[in-house]
């Protein structure tokens, strides 16, 4: 039986001379219905179709017909969706309303006008569906991403909803967090709900889902999960030059916050020409070591030394620097300040950026976001490259991109750092790779030679 | 809470006299002390003291008037030149209480309340807009850590602090970030049905017994000063030209000592 339909529906948003969705016919029926494609090519968009904050909240025009258990979507306002239409979405962090667990999962009931003792059996059961039973007295703040992901599926559940729509709710979350959130959405379709998810790992959810739907330019095709196959990204090209001379070191260095040591006599080098990975769990001491060797942290004891030279540093959210009215302006506020004499071309022709150069880059789709952030950093030829989860909510293309710029710019002679979860990263980047634990470097291993 | 907060700040505005600025001060710290503890009322007291000690300086710096001369300045140094006197450094010790008795009444707001108990509180016709600021609030963390990573990571684009101008480097793409952030927001909040129906509450709240003894002392010692005062019990007090001591009357000392109920009556909550 579906739960959703849409019929020859076509979008625009505001403005837009060229429509997001285009001519989509789709049937959602039961079960897990995986969403497929590269950013910017209409997943979130046919996602918010499901609840209607297409058109309702974000305007535009639209065309065709669409349906969710029942009710006429483009008729009917998002908020009376809402008791349809579970949605979480991709940031964990920007999606509580109150600020402890209990009351989150109470807020769309509250919205609906149920009764306060009714909603107190809602809130529990929606919590033990979402895997989030133990997390009930807890504030919001003191969550992990992956946590905090599930009390937002628990506060989607607490509606009784016909249909979850989950929109890459992995996408910022480390590995743990990830699989918290995608064992609470296999609990879903094990219980029989109709789930709708987008996502870039699709590798687990291949094997739970019933429909896969690729999106790409604005077109929908359905496929049987198991037959579909990924576009193909070739692995970056390897290691031609030996690494160089020693390009930043830190010996017996310990940092600490406010009496809390958070690296503890750490000692470790990297050279020109070579990619160190930093890997271990959350709250090991990567981003404090990356911020050390970048010279942002002093030490409390022990050396940091570094050669002379530009140091370009890229953030966990690199898109919230992006500025400038156009995304060649971005790369040239960066070269002329470096004093490189590059032509911005050269990195946004490698990004593949050219087509949107002279657009202001926080209207790009997510993914070109991600990569004009990336040359805004990255361009010239900086002797140290720090780089602090660079593929955390990038889509293949982007994450391709960036491999194959670190691995110019290892060839070049820059000094690489990467603070990343991501194995595939470490496993086609690093020459080393360091474990960070407690604080501590305690492994540092070639990973060829 | 609201009562007894609002009954504290009406009478050290409303007195000019310091020994009840001093008594109603003394109640609040004690509540504070009790029903939240020293220790979480650090930075209060930190940022409280800046701002009393601040304001101390200012008058006695700037209000060369009174007849007690400490020491004087050259009057010809612009600004800070001319008498320091006695009666200068007690007004402003008096306006200080004042400042420090309305920081500490309504500290009890953000130290001891979530902001959904303050939310839960609010008549329904209110109830919308106290979510939507309570949801606006949870943003200020994130909006902070993006100033501090965007401001870091702009330096290393070569960004310099040089003058207003250049901070439109950093503000610029944090407030972009901001706004995008209070969108998806209200996107969450929309998807979730918000302002669709007459909302209800997960706990509304209820007043116990001891809730409102507390209400009632407070509207006493509020009924009870300004009696006092319309009668000639609660004596204003001047610092200038020349420094008395305050008078204290009985009537108006029983209405300040009214706004310690509190330390009676509300348990630690930390």
């Amino acid at each position: 039986m579906a739960t959703a339909r849409l019929t020859h529906l076509t979008y625009w948003y505001p403005g837009a001379a060229t429509p997001a969705l285009y001519d989509v016919s789709l049937v959602i029926g039961e079960g897990v219905t995986l969403v497929a494609g590269p950013s910017g090519g209409g997943k979130s968009t046919l996602l918010r179709v499901l609840n209607g904050l297409v058109p309702h909240f974000h305007g535009g025009r639209i065309a065709g017909s669409a349906e969710v258990a029942g009710l006429d979507i483009i008729a009917t306002p998002t908020r009376l969706l809402a008791r349809t239409v579970g949605f979480v979405f991709q940031d964990p962090e920007l999606q509580a309303v109150y600020d402890t667990v209990e009351r989150e999962v109470a807020f769309g009931l509250e919205n609906m006008g149920v009764r306060t003792d009714e909603m107190h059996a809602r809130v529990d059961e929606a919590l033990v569906e979402a895997g989030a039973e133990h997390l009930a007295r807890r504030r919001i703040r003191t969550l992990s991403g992956g946590e905090r992901q599930r009390v937002a599926l628990a506060s989607v559940l607490s509606m009784q909803p016909d249909l979850v729509v989950l929109d890459e709710p992995t996408s910022q979350l480390d590995p743990e967090g990830a699989s918290l959130v995608l064992s609470a959405v296999s609990r879903l379709a094990e219980t029989g709900h109709a789930v709708v998810i987008s996502e870039h790992r699709l590798e687990r959810l291949r094997r739970m889902a019933d429909t896969l739907v690729a999106v790409d330019g604005g077109s929908v095709a359905s496929h049987e999960p198991a037959a579909w196959r990924p576009p193909q990204i070739d692995a970056p090209v390897r290691r031609t030059a030996p690494a160089g001379p020693e390009a930043w070191s830190l010996s017996g260095v310990s940092v600490g916050f406010a009496g809390h040591t958070v690296l503890d006599r750490v000692d470790i080098a990297g050279h020109r020409g070579e990619v160190v990975a930093l890997s271990g769990p959350n709250g090991g001491g990567k981003t404090t070591l990356l911020r050390t060797i970048a010279g942002t942290l002093s030490p409390l004891a022990g050396k940091v030394e570094r050669r002379p030279g530009r140091i370009a540093y890229l953030p966990q959210n690199p898109t919230a620097l992006l500025h400038r009215p156009t995304v060649r302006s971005e790369v040239e506020l960066t070269l002329g300040r470096s004093g490189a004499v590059d032509n911005p071309e050269q990195i946004l022709a490698a990004l593949g950026l050219l087509a949107v150069a002279g657009r202001y880059p926080r209207d790009l789709s997510t993914g070109e976001r991600q990569r004009a952030a990336l040359a805004a950093v990255l361009p010239g030829r900086p002797d140290l490259v720090l780089l602090d989860e660079p593929t955390r909510g990038m889509d293949p293309a982007a994450r391709d991109a960036l491999m194959r710029l670190v691995v110019a710019l290892r060839e070049a002679g820059s000094a690489v750092v990467l603070a990343t979860h991501d194995t595939d990263l470490r496993n086609a980047l690093a020459d080393r790779v360091a474990t960070v634990d407690g604080g501590t470097v305690t492994e540092l291993h070639a990973v060829r030679a | 809470m609201a009562a007894w907060s609002g009954a504290c700040i009406f009478i050290a505005l409303f007195t000019t006299n310091p020994a009840y600025r001093a008594l109603v001060l003394a109640a609040a710290f004690a509540t504070l002390a009790v029903s939240v503890g020293l220790a979480r009322m650090r930075r209060m007291l930190i940022g409280g003291g800046l701002i009393v000690a601040v304001d101390i300086l200012l008058n006695f710096v700037s209000a060369h008037l009174g007849r007690t001369v400490l020491f004087a300045l050259p009057d010809a140094i612009p600004g800070i030149g001319g008498p320091y006197t006695l009666e200068a450094l007690a007004f402003g010790v008096s306006n200080a209480l004042t400042i420090a008795a309305a920081i500490c009444a309504a500290a009890p707001f953000s130290l001891l309340l979530e902001s959904h108990d303050v939310m839960d509180a609010l008549p329904n016709v209110l109830s919308r807009t106290g979510t939507a600021i309570a949801a606006s609030l949870n943003l200020v963390p994130s909006i902070v850590a993006s100033f501090a990573e965007v401001s870091e990571a702009q330096r290393f684009r070569g960004w310099r602090p040089r003058g207003p101008r250049s901070w439109a480097e950093v503000v610029v793409p944090v407030v972009l970030t901001s706004a995008e952030s209070s969108i998806q927001l209200a996107e969450s909040m929309e998807a979730r049905g918000f302002a669709s129906t007459p909302r209800t509450t997960y706990e509304r709240p209820r007043l116990d017994r001891s809730d409102w003894l507390v209400v009632t002392v407070s509207g006493l010692a509020v009924v009870g000063f300004v009696a006092a005062h319309a009668a000639g019990w609660a004596a204003d007090w001047d610092a200038y030209p020349s420094l008395v001591a305050p008078r204290i009357d009985l009537p108006a000392l029983v209405s300040c000592l009214l706004l310690f109920a509190p330390v009676l009556v509300w348990r630690r909550r930390v």
